[in-house]
C-alpha cells in the first residue's frame, strides 16, 4: 500500500508540471509575432527621451524609438541624418541678421496633411513645438529636465529665466527663436555666434513629435501672437510658501511631466507601434503596429504585428534562442558567444548578421601630470603592446583594430580616404626598440641620482624636469603599491628627475583589464626599455573620481593614476569634439583627457577663428592643434562642405596618432543571431535590432 | 503579555533608530556625489559654458542638501530636518527616490516585492510541506536505508551552489526535455486573464520554484531529523510509549510538540524570508524580484533604494525576532512570559 502511495506522489509530481506546460504551451502556430529582448531591464521610461539629459536606458530606448516617430529629421542604416520627406511637405534655410548684430539661422519647417497619431488625432505643429516649449522652461527645470531642449534658439536664456510672474528684463514669456506659423507650419532660428556657423547647424531643425497633451496636459495651449511662442499661463500655475523663510515654489506642470513620462496608456503614440501592454509585473512590453503611421524617411511601414520586448539572460541566452523564448540575441561577441551562435546558424533555423562596432576598447591616458602627459611615454606604452594579438585573443578572433578615434562605418571616413588614409597613420606596431627609442627621445635618460641611464645595469628610466614641468603634481608624484612604492620624483642637486612608473587604475571584474595585465605587470618588456607600470583595481565610481578629480567619488585631491581603461562609441554619423582639447582648465569637466597642445598655445583657436583649412595651416605654419582642429572642424567648415570636413577631420586624427590620448585596443564585430522567420534582417551599428524591426517580416 | 509586547516594540524603536543612523552613515561614507553624477547627465548641454555647468553641479548640491552635515542629513532623511528648505523625509511618507529609476524608492520596489513574496511563498509552503514529515520520517527510520539515501539527497542539495542547481535544471528541464520555459514570468505577448493568467504565471514559475524547493530541502530536513531524534529519547516518550500510546500518537504529540521550539526559529524565519529575494534565482530566471532590485541599487550607487530595502529588512527582523519569542510561549508553554 505504501509503495502505491509513493508511487502516486512520483505520477503527481511529474504529472502536475507536464499539465501546466500543456496549459501554458496550448498555442503553437506561428504568429506575426517578434519577441525581441535585452540584457538590460525595461523600466518604463518609454515616453521622452532625454528627458533627464542623457538617454534612458537601451532597452527603454529600443521601446522609445519603436513607438515614436514622425522626427523631421531621421537617421539611416550608416547614421546619417535626412529630412523626413514622409512627415516634411518642405523646408527652408536662411540666413538672417540677429538683434545683437550676428548672423543667426532660420529653419522654416512645413508639415504634410493628413499625419495621425495612434489614435487617429491630426499631427500639428503643436506636437513639434510643445516638447520644445516645455523642455526649455523653469516648470521642466523643476520636473528634473535641465531644461535646454530649445538651447540652440534665439531667445532661450530670457524664455528659460521666466518663472510666470517676472516678465521683464532678461526674462519673457515668449521665446522669440520658436515660432508658429501655420497649423501645420513653424520655424526655428538658430542662435549665432554661439550655434551658427556650424558644421551639424541642420541637426536643429530635427525635432521630435510628442502628443501634445502628454508634455502640457489638458489645459495648456501653445500661441504665437507674431513675435513668438509662448505657452498659456495654466503651465505656469503653481503655489508658493515660505519654509525656513525661504520662498519654495511648486509648479503643478511638473508632476504632471514625471507622471506623463511614465504614463504608458493615456496619450496616443507617433512611432510604427503604440504600446499595446506594458506589464510591470513581468517588464514587458507589447506593441502593436499602429495602423495611422505612414511610414519611416525611406517611407518604410511595419509589416510585424506584434513586437514582443522582454529581458535576456546571457547565461541562457542561447536556450532562449532554441526554445523561442526570445527570436534575436543582439550584439554577440567574444570566440565563445559568437562560435555558439554560428554553431545554431549551421544546424539550421536560425541566420546571422554581422558588423563592425562603432567605438573602441581602450586605454586613456591623463596628460597633465606625471610620466602620461609626455607624448613619448605614451608612444612608448603603445609601442609595447602588441595590440594585434591582444584584440584577436580578446574578441576571440571576431574583432580589429582601429588607429585613431574613428570608426570605419564612419561617413567621413570614407569621404577622407578610408584605407588609403588608415594607412597613413602610424600603428605603433610592438617594438621594444621604437619604444625605447622614443623614450630616449622623451629625455628618460637618467637615473635616480642624475647620472646618465646606463642600458646595461637597466632598471627605471628617469626623467629630468624642466621648470615649468616641475609643478606640485609632478614633484609630488610617486608610484603606488607595492611594486611602485620604491620609486618618487626626486630632488638632485636644484633638478627634480621623474620615476618611469605609471601608475594604472582599472575597475573589478574586468576581462580587458586582466588581459592587459599579462602584458603590462611585470613584463620583461617592460623592464627592458626601463618603465614600470603598477596596477590599482577599484570600482568604475572610483575611475569616474579619478577622470572628474572629484574627491566625493574616492579621489585623493592628488592626481595618480595617468592609465585607465574604458570604451568609447560612436552613435551616429556626428562627430564634434568641440571643446574636449580646449586648453582652458575650465573646460576640464568636458575634457576626458586633459591634454594641453602645444601648438594652441602658439596657435588658439580663439583668436584665429573662421578660417577654411587651407588657410588656417598657411597661417599656422602647419602646426594646428587638438582644440584648434577639433573646433575648426565643427565651427570653420562650412554646412554640407564634406571635402573641407574631411581635410579637418584628417588633420584632427593625425594629430591625435600622433600624441597618443588613447590607445585603442580592439573595436568587436557585432553578431546578431535570430530566427529565420524573420526576414529582412539587417542591422548596422548606428540601426540596431529595434530600428531593424520596421523593414522585417515573418515568413 | 501584552506588556511584554509593548516593552519589546519600544525596544524595538531604539534599535531601529540606532541601525538606521548606522546604515544611513555607512551609504554616505560610501565615495559618491549624486550633484555630480546628476550634472554630468546634462553635461554635453553645459559644453561650452563651465561656469554653467559648476552652477547647475552647485545648485544640485543645495537641493539634496550636500552641503549640510551627515547629521542633518540624516535627520533630513527622517523628515526631522529641512532639506532646501523643507521638511520632506520619512515621516512625511517620503522613503526616498530612485534616481535611476527617475521616481519613488516605494514605487521601484513595489511590483518587485509582490513578485518575491508571491514566489517565496509558494517556495516556503512546498518546501515546509516536504521536510517537515521528511525530517520527521528520518528520524523515526533513523538509521535505515531509507533514512541514509535521503540525508545523502538532501546534503546534494544543500552543498550545491544555487545557481549550479538552476542551470542544471533548465539544462534538464527545459533544453533537454522542454516540459518547462527557460526564463521569464509569463508568456510573452499573452494577455491572459483570470484562471487562466494564473496558470501561464504558475507554468513559468514552477521551474525556479522547484529549484528554489531542492535548494531548501537539506537544511530543513536535517534540523527536523535531528530536533526529533533528541525528542525521541526524551524520559517521556519512553514513558509514553510504555503506556502503551499508539505510535502516531508519541511521535506527533508527544516528540513533535518537544523538537518544535528549535524548528519554530527556522520556520517563522523562512517565513518571514517571503520578502528577501533570491539575486541568483532572480537573475538566471529573470524573475523581477527585490533581490535584483537591491543588488542592482547597490551596484549603481541608487542608494536611497538600498536604504530603504535595507531599513524594510531591519523592520523585518525584528518583528520576526518578536513573534518567534511570542510562538516559543504558544508552542511550550515552561517558556511563556508570565508578566
Amino acid at each position: 500500500m505504501k509503495k502505491y502511495r509513493a508511487a502516486r506522489l512520483v505520477g503527481l509530481c511529474l504529472t502536475l508540471p507536464t499539465m501546466l506546460s500543456v496549459v501554458g504551451c496550448g498555442e503553437k502556430k506561428r504568429e506575426n509575432k517578434v519577441i525581441l529582448g535585452n540584457i538590460t531591464e525595461l523600466s518604463g521610461d518609454f515616453r521622452f527621451s532625454a528627458f533627464e539629459g542623457s538617454n534612458p536606458g537601451a532597452a527603454d530606448l529600443d521601446v522609445f524609438s519603436l513607438t515614436n516617430g514622425y522626427s523631421t529629421m531621421e537617421t539611416d542604416k550608416n547614421g546619417t541624418y535626412h529630412w523626413n520627406g514622409t512627415v516634411v511637405k518642405s523646408h527652408t534655410e536662411e540666413e538672417i541678421a540677429g538683434a545683437d548684430g550676428s548672423t543667426d539661422y532660420k529653419l522654416t519647417i512645413e508639415l504634410k496633411e493628413g499625419l495621425k497619431l495612434s489614435d487617429g488625432s491630426p499631427v500639428t505643429a503643436d506636437n513639434y513645438l510643445a516638447y520644445i516649449l516645455a523642455c526649455s522652461s523653469v516648470v521642466a527645470t523643476q520636473a528634473g529636465s535641465p531644461a535646454m531642449a530649445g538651447q540652440a534658439y534665439v531667445g532661450y536664456d530670457a524664455f528659460r529665466a521666466y518663472d510666470g510672474k517676472n516678465e521683464g528684463a532678461g526674462a519673457t514669456r515668449i521665446f522669440s527663436g520658436v515660432r508658429k506659423e501655420g497649423e501645420r507650419k513653424f520655424s526655428l532660428t538658430i542662435d549665432g555666434p554661439d550655434y551658427y556657423p556650424y558644421y551639424y547647424v541642420d541637426i536643429y531643425g530635427g525635432v521630435s513629435c510628442y502628443p501634445v497633451t502628454a508634455v502640457l496636459g489638458e489645459d495648456v495651449e501653445i500661441k504665437d501672437d507674431g513675435q513668438g511662442c509662448y505657452l498659456s499661463n495654466n503651465w505656469y500655475a503653481s503655489e508658493s510658501k515660505t519654509e525656513g523663510g525661504k520662498q519654495v515654489t511648486t509648479y503643478h506642470k511638473a508632476a504632471h511631466l514625471n507622471s506623463a513620462r511614465y504614463d504608458t496608456s493615456s496619450y496616443p503614440y507617433s512611432g510604427p507601434y503604440k504600446l499595446a501592454e506594458w506589464d510591470k509585473t513581468t517588464n514587458t512590453a507589447t506593441l502593436k503596429i499602429n495602423e495611422y503611421y505612414e511610414g519611416n524617411f525611406e517611407g518604410q511601414k511595419p509589416r510585424i504585428e506584434t513586437v514582443v520586448y522582454t529581458k535576456v539572460v546571457s547565461e541562457t541566452q542561447f536556450d532562449q534562442l532554441k526554445s523561442g523564448a526570445v527570436d534575436v540575441l543582439a550584439g554577440l561577441t567574444g570566440g565563445d558567444d559568437v562560435n555558439k551562435g554560428l554553431s545554431l546558424v549551421k544546424e539550421g533555423g536560425y541566420k546571422e548578421t554581422h558588423y563592425d562596432r562603432a567605438g573602441y576598447g581602450k586605454i586613456q591616458f591623463e596628460c597633465d601630470f606625471g610620466p602620461t602627459m609626455f607624448a613619448e611615454v605614451r608612444r612608448a606604452v603603445s609601442y609595447l603592446l602588441n595590440k594585434n594579438e591582444f584584440a584577436s585573443t580578446f574578441t576571440g578572433g571576431y574583432g580589429s583594430l582601429v588607429y585613431g578615434p574613428y570608426s570605419r562605418n564612419l561617413d567621413v571616413f570614407k569621404t577622407a580616404g578610408g584605407k588609403d588614409f588608415e594607412e597613413s597613420l602610424n600603428k605603433y606596431e610592438f617594438s621594444t626598440g621604437s619604444a625605447k627609442q622614443s623614450l630616449i627621445d622623451g629625455g628618460w635618460v637618467y637615473r635616480a641620482d642624475g647620472s646618465a641611464y646606463d642600458e646595461a645595469a637597466g632598471g627605471i628610466r628617469y626623467k629630468k624636469l624642466s621648470s615649468a614641468e616641475a609643478t606640485k603634481e609632478n614633484i609630488a608624484y610617486k608610484g603606488v603599491t607595492s611594486e611602485g612604492a620604491a620609486y618618487r620624483t626626486v630632488k638632485v642637486g636644484n633638478d627634480y628627475y621623474m620615476p618611469l612608473v605609471i601608475n594604472w587604475f582599472c575597475t573589478e571584474n574586468n576581462p580587458v583589464s586582466d588581459l592587459l595585465t599579462t602584458y603590462y605587470v611585470g613584463s620583461n618588456n617592460l623592464s627592458g626599455v626601463g618603465m614600470l607600470v603598477t596596477k590599482t583595481v577599484g570600482s568604475f565610481t572610483q575611475l569616474m573620481g579619478e577622470i572628474y578629480r572629484s574627491t566625493a567619488y574616492g579621489y585623493s585631491g592628488t592626481p595618480t593614476y595617468g592609465m585607465l581603461n574604458l570604451a568609447t562609441g560612436f552613435t551616429s554619423e556626428i562627430y564634434d569634439y568641440s571643446y574636449n582639447w580646449s586648453v582652458d582648465p575650465a573646460y576640464f569637466g568636458y575634457s576626458a583627457c586633459k591634454l594641453f597642445d602645444p601648438y594652441d598655445y602658439t596657435f588658439a583657436y580663439k583668436d584665429h577663428s573662421g578660417l577654411d583649412y587651407d588657410a588656417a595651416v598657411e597661417s599656422g605654419g602647419n602646426k594646428l592643434g587638438m582644440d584648434y582642429l577639433s573646433m575648426g572642424m565643427v565651427y570653420s567648415a562650412q554646412k554640407g562642405n564634406k571635402e573641407e570636413f574631411a581635410k579637418w577631420w584628417k588633420a584632427y586624427i593625425t594629430r591625435w596618432n600622433s600624441l597618443v590620448p588613447e590607445i585603442p585596443l580592439y573595436s568587436n564585430i557585432y553578431y546578431d543571431v535570430y530566427n529565420a522567420k524573420l526576414k529582412g534582417m539587417e542591422t548596422t551599428p548606428f540601426r540596431g535590432v529595434a530600428e531593424t524591426v520596421l523593414y522585417c517580416s515573418v515568413g | 503579555m501584552a506588556k511584554y509586547i509593548v516593552k519589546r516594540i519600544l525596544y524595538m524603536l531604539l534599535v531601529v533608530l540606532i541601525l538606521s543612523f548606522l546604515i544611513y552613515l555607512i551609504f554616505d561614507l560610501v565615495p559618491f556625489d549624486r550633484a555630480k553624477w546628476l550634472v554630468e547627465k546634462q553635461k554635453d548641454v553645459y559644453k561650452d559654458n563651465p561656469e554653467g555647468y559648476q552652477r547647475a553641479y552647485l545648485e544640485f548640491r543645495r537641493r539634496l542638501g550636500l552641503d549640510e552635515n551627515v547629521f542633518v542629513r540624516y535627520l533630513g532623511w527622517l523628515g526631522l530636518a529641512r532639506i532646501n528648505g523643507s521638511y520632506n523625509g520619512i515621516l512625511q511618507g517620503n522613503f526616498g527616490y530612485s534616481y535611476n529609476f527617475s521616481r519613488a524608492a516605494t514605487e521601484v520596489l513595489s511590483e518587485p516585492m509582490k513578485n518575491t513574496v508571491f514566489i517565496n511563498l509558494f517556495a516556503v509552503v512546498l518546501a515546509l510541506a516536504i521536510t517537515i514529515p521528511l525530517g520527521i520520517f528520518c528520524a523515526v527510520k533513523r538509521g535505515t536505508r531509507r533514512d541514509t539515501a535521503v540525508q545523502v539527497f538532501t546534503i546534494v542539495g544543500y552543498s550545491m551552489p544555487t545557481f549550479i542547481t538552476a542551470i542544471l535544471f533548465i539544462c534538464f528541464f527545459a533544453v533537454i526535455i522542454p516540459i518547462f520555459p527557460v526564463i521569464g514570468m509569463k508568456t510573452p505577448g499573452s494577455n491572459y486573464t483570470g484562471i487562466r493568467k494564473f496558470f501561464d504565471q504558475l507554468y513559468y514559475m514552477a521551474l525556479p520554484l522547484i529549484v528554489m524547493t531542492f535548494c531548501s530541502l537539506g537544511g530543513m530536513t536535517r534540523y527536523v531529523r535531528s530536533s526529533m531524534i533528541e525528542a525521541l529519547s526524551m524520559d517521556c516518550i519512553r514513558t509514553a510509549r510504555a503506556k502503551g500510546l499508539k505510535e502516531n500518537t508519541v511521535v506527533y504529540s508527544h516528540a513533535w510538540r518537544n523538537a518544535l521550539v528549535p524548528v519554530i526559529t527556522l520556520v517563522i524565519g523562512w517565513f518571514l524570508s517571503v520578502f528577501s529575494g533570491s539575486i541568483m534565482i532572480e537573475n538566471i530566471f529573470a524573475l523581477n524580484g527585490v533581490g535584483i532590485k537591491y543588488i542592482e541599487a547597490l551596484q549603481t550607487n541608487d542608494y536611497e533604494v538600498a536604504l530603504l530595502l535595507q531599513m524594510f529588512y531591519v523592520a523585518v527582523s525584528l518583528l520576526g525576532n518578536l513573534i518567534i519569542d511570542i510562538s516559543y510561549g504558544i508552542a511550550d508553554p515552561r517558556v511563556r512570559v508570565a508578566k
